[in-house]
């Protein structure tokens, strides 16, 4: 044992990790087999427990509302990967560019949202979209493009686009920031070769730049969907999955089964549901972007 | 770009002077600078949605959790990261799972759980929850922070006739301060702004944290922009102060945070 010079017994280091331990599989181990249990049965919350077997389960498997929710979340997935990745890198390039000045400045205002909580996006993004008071309206009133006006978040057509932008708007500085970190551990010899070669402006980013830097692109885009799965903050506040179900995810599915119809039993299932599916998810994207760790 | 970076910046600094004007200023011109600012809003939101009680609820829970994240992921990470025994690869494997799980996943059976434990709405309830999901993460920055650390450094102190205890304490914890204040920033904001824990285990109004009180807030006095936007700022305050004071921290945490998880 190395290091082990103040004869620190086995016993020792079971007694000072076993408040971590402790902590963890009452929070994170025992739930995870609780849910399974409970997945088998039909409960409310009160005395009542039905054992249903594998009824759930197949429920679940027929359940049309919980696949849209999850159709939701892919469809919120692919704009985020899109406004989440896309944007920061555009803006790599214009960061990577000695013209722009007050770099500093833009990176710390657009990192801003980033430590705000959800819920007060969630608000303010619903005040922004608010049909009669909202700010976006208004611009499109004062631009005098009247067409364009929308009721933002009680529209089933353009919901989940609407949704979307506050979590892309949260989100850009954390890429943003990756993405130069990643950027600065480029040679600053490999630019100015690529620049005398006649590689300027977005020639540079495209051939020179984002071929360096692909692996953090990849890890970026895991991150972006395994962060997506879990959306539920915004949405709980914005618009509780309605109009209709039309902006429900599964986490929010989960959570109107279990506390607003009170199916405790079906809302378990839905959550090992949600486990299997984001695992999968993650998984794949994983074996995808062939990336080791 | 200039452009840009203020747009993405505007709502924010929207929410901050809006707050200052009053409702019929609001309705009338919503873009408007205040004509007359006050903190009428403020103290309507402290008198009304009781925005002092949840700000102190959101004070104590995160101070408690994360001063229990720190120790605790000080001692784990150093037990993991110096000595090789039975069970630790184990060990470092269950909590790695626990940055990976979908958190959500957990909501349902762990109200159940706290249910039937009769946990639900109390003091302590939020902070186990916060402990554990925060440990992980706090646990990998120290163990890998310590192995950097020269084992000679603790074969010196033994010969001095130093503890295991004081050893750790006063010698090697304050050797970790630059991960130290990284994990206590990451993990303040982080709790700070939790909300899916504190609404499904939190109901009485006693103990709520600020981000639950908000949601609550709202359904009351749905009409009442202003005063929302007072309790947002309220919420917002502390976070913003946090991030001007230890910006550079702040980033570099979230990134390593990021692209280690």
């Amino acid at each position: 044992m190395a290091g082990n010079r103040f004869n620190v017994k086995k016993k020792t280091i079971w007694i000072a990790l076993s408040p971590s331990i402790a902590f963890f599989v009452f929070i994170v181990v025992i739930p995870l087999v609780l849910s399974i249990y409970f997945s088998f049965y039909n409960w409310s919350g009160g005395p009542n427990m039905k054992f249903v077997g594998l009824e759930n389960y197949k429920e679940l498997l027929m359940d049309g509302d919980f696949w849209g929710s999850f159709r939701n979340n892919l469809y919120i997935i692919v704009l985020c990967v899109i406004g989440q990745i896309g944007i920061p890198l555009v803006l790599c390039g214009l960061f990577i560019s000695r013209t722009l000045k007050f770099k500093e400045f833009h990176r710390t205002v657009i990192f801003i949202p980033v430590v705000l909580s959800a819920v007060v996006i969630g608000f303010l993004w619903s005040m922004i979209y608010s049909k009669d008071m909202g700010i976006l309206n208004l611009i499109l009133r004062s631009l005098s493009m009247e067409g364009l006006i929308r009721n933002w978040l009680n529209d089933p057509d353009i919901v989940l686009r609407s949704v979307s932008a506050p979590l892309i708007w949260q989100y850009i500085g954390v890429y943003l920031v990756i993405f130069m970190s990643a950027i600065q551990g480029i040679p600053q010899s490999v630019l100015e070769v690529a620049e005398l070669d006649g590689a300027v402006g977005f020639k540079k980013l495209r051939y020179v730049v984002f071929p360096l830097i692909s692996n953090t692109i990849k890890v970026a885009i895991m991150l972006c969907i395994s962060g997506n799965m879990k959306v539920f903050d915004h949405i709980y506040i914005m618009t509780g999955g309605g109009p209709g179900k039309s902006s429900m995810v599964m986490a929010q599915y989960a959570y109107t089964n279990s506390f607003e119809m009170f199916k405790l039993g079906y809302g378990s299932t839905i959550s090992i549901g949600i486990l299997v599916l984001s695992m999968t998810l993650i998984m794949l994207s994983r074996k995808l972007g062939g990336a080791k760790n | 770009m200039m452009i840009f970076s203020l747009t993405c910046v505007f709502p924010i600094i929207w929410m901050f002077y809006s707050s200052l004007k009053t409702q019929k200023e609001f309705s009338l011109n919503i873009i408007s600078l205040p004509q007359n600012p006050n903190l009428n809003n403020f103290v309507e939101a402290i008198r009304i949605g009781k925005m002092q009680n949840y700000f102190l609820n959101s004070v104590f829970t995160t101070i408690v959790s994360v001063s229990i994240i720190v120790i605790l992921g000080f001692i784990t990470g150093y037990f993991l990261s110096r000595f090789t025994f039975k069970g630790r690869n184990i060990l470092y494997i269950l909590f790695l799972s626990g940055m990976l799980i979908p958190v959500h996943g957990l909501l349902i059976p762990l109200f159940i759980q706290f249910k039937t434990l009769h946990l639900l709405d109390q003091r302590l309830t939020l902070i186990l929850p916060y402990v554990a999901l925060g440990l992980p993460l706090a646990i990998f920055l120290f163990e890998s922070f310590i192995k950097s650390i020269p084992v000679e450094l603790e074969e010196a102190a033994f010969i001095d006739g130093c503890t295991l205890q004081k050893m750790l304490f006063s010698i090697l914890l304050p050797m970790c301060r630059p991960v130290l204040s990284t994990i206590i920033i990451m993990s303040f904001l982080h709790w700070w702004n939790e909300f899916p824990f504190a609404l499904v285990l939190i109901k009485s109004d006693k103990y709520k944290t600020l981000p639950l009180g908000l949601a609550n807030f709202s359904g009351a006095y749905s009409t009442n922009y202003t005063q929302l936007l007072a309790g947002l700022v309220i919420a917002t305050l502390p976070v913003i102060i946090v991030y001007f004071i230890f910006r550079k921290r702040i980033i570099q945490g979230m990134t390593a945070g990021a692209v280690k998880g």
